[in-house]
């Protein structure tokens, strides 16, 4: 791996991370819905510099955000990391095989719905083990999970936009 | 050392028209069916739920036997004046035989909601379901 790549990923890292931390400071209605703002990282390192890349800055994020945040190898943690990794993973698959079909917002949709999906699944067989909980609310979660996965698809969309037209991408800032 | 990124002069605006034409028709597609499906899911989940309900076997005032309402079986409760058999299948219980004189339960034939009671032999059977359905109004007076 060249240098640079490395800077790269610290530097991207660092970003997902920040927001990461601002993002669990926003009170929401219920404890674990988060809008998942750090995924526009990823979805930028992604479309920008690849697949692994983007796997070892959402790797990065989730184990030094579980860290700070004091949840390490807790519930949360899994949670994290099994949502975490099967999104890039798809979104990366999905990237790779179809890369016109969809757009950022396409693209963060799928992320957004592997997401909560994994989570659902982790949350079945670890602590929940009731199919009727996880049914009811599986429906609410899909559509939160659109909603603020096309959110986050449009402002990876504009930043991916911005980066692009300014002539400067991340690697710029660093070297 | 290069300087920090600059803002673009022509800056993306953002504006509906915009947020629009940088999606894919697949986006728009994905994004329509997760929604609609999810809605509709909403309010069709519970429908599509199996109903958990249990019928409840109290001999002499406790609690003898709970079976979930969906198995089909046939029991033989043991009472103080001999067997009640009863009989569940269908969604619905029903007794089918039992020591008392007059065999009231058993012309009670079958049910799908309240309560079978066989008193000479002590024998009440509940069916429990989620709680709104259980507290249907039996009777009314004005």
């Amino acid at each position: 791996m060249q240098l640079r790549d490395r800077y790269r990923i610290a530097l991207l890292s660092a970003f997902a991370l920040g927001i990461h931390g601002i993002e669990s400071l926003i009170p929401t209605p219920i404890p674990w819905l988060r809008p998942g703002f750090a995924n526009i990282i990823t979805l930028v390192t992604l479309i920008l510099y690849g697949l692994y890349p983007a796997v070892m800055v959402t790797l990065i994020r989730v184990v030094l955000g579980s860290l700070l945040s004091g949840t390490f190898l807790g519930p949360a943690f899994l949670l994290s990391l099994g949502g975490g990794t099967t999104s890039i993973l798809a979104m990366g698959i999905v990237f790779i095989a179809m890369p016109r079909l969809f757009s950022a917002v396409g693209l963060s949709i799928v992320g957004a719905l592997t997401h909560n999906i994994a989570q659902l699944i982790i949350a079945y067989f670890f602590f929940v083990q009731r199919i009727e909980a996880i049914l009811l609310i599986t429906p609410l979660i899909m559509l939160l999970g659109t909603l603020t996965g096309t959110l986050n698809g449009f402002i990876s969309e504009m930043l991916i936009k911005n980066l692009k037209n300014s002539g400067q991408t991340i690697q710029n800032v660093i070297q | 050392m290069a300087s920090c990124t600059q803002l673009p002069e022509s800056g993306v605006i953002l504006n509906l028209r915009n947020l629009f034409d940088i999606t894919t028709a697949a986006d728009r597609f994905l994004f329509l069916i997760l929604f609609m499906l999810s809605i509709s899911g909403i309010f069709f989940v519970r429908e599509l739920l199996p109903e958990s309900r249990s019928v409840l076997i109290d001999v002499n005032g406790k609690t003898a036997y709970v079976f979930p309402l969906q198995e089909n079986r046939t029991i033989a409760v043991e009472g103080p004046q001999g067997r009640t058999i009863v009989e569940i299948k269908g969604n619905r219980v029903r007794i089918i035989d039992s020591p008392c004189p007059h065999k009231l339960c058993v012309k009670q034939g079958w049910i799908q909601k309240g309560s079978l009671v066989c008193l000479p032999n002590s024998v009440v059977i509940t069916i429990q379901g989620p709680e709104s359905d259980d507290r249907g109004i039996d009777a009314v007076t004005r």
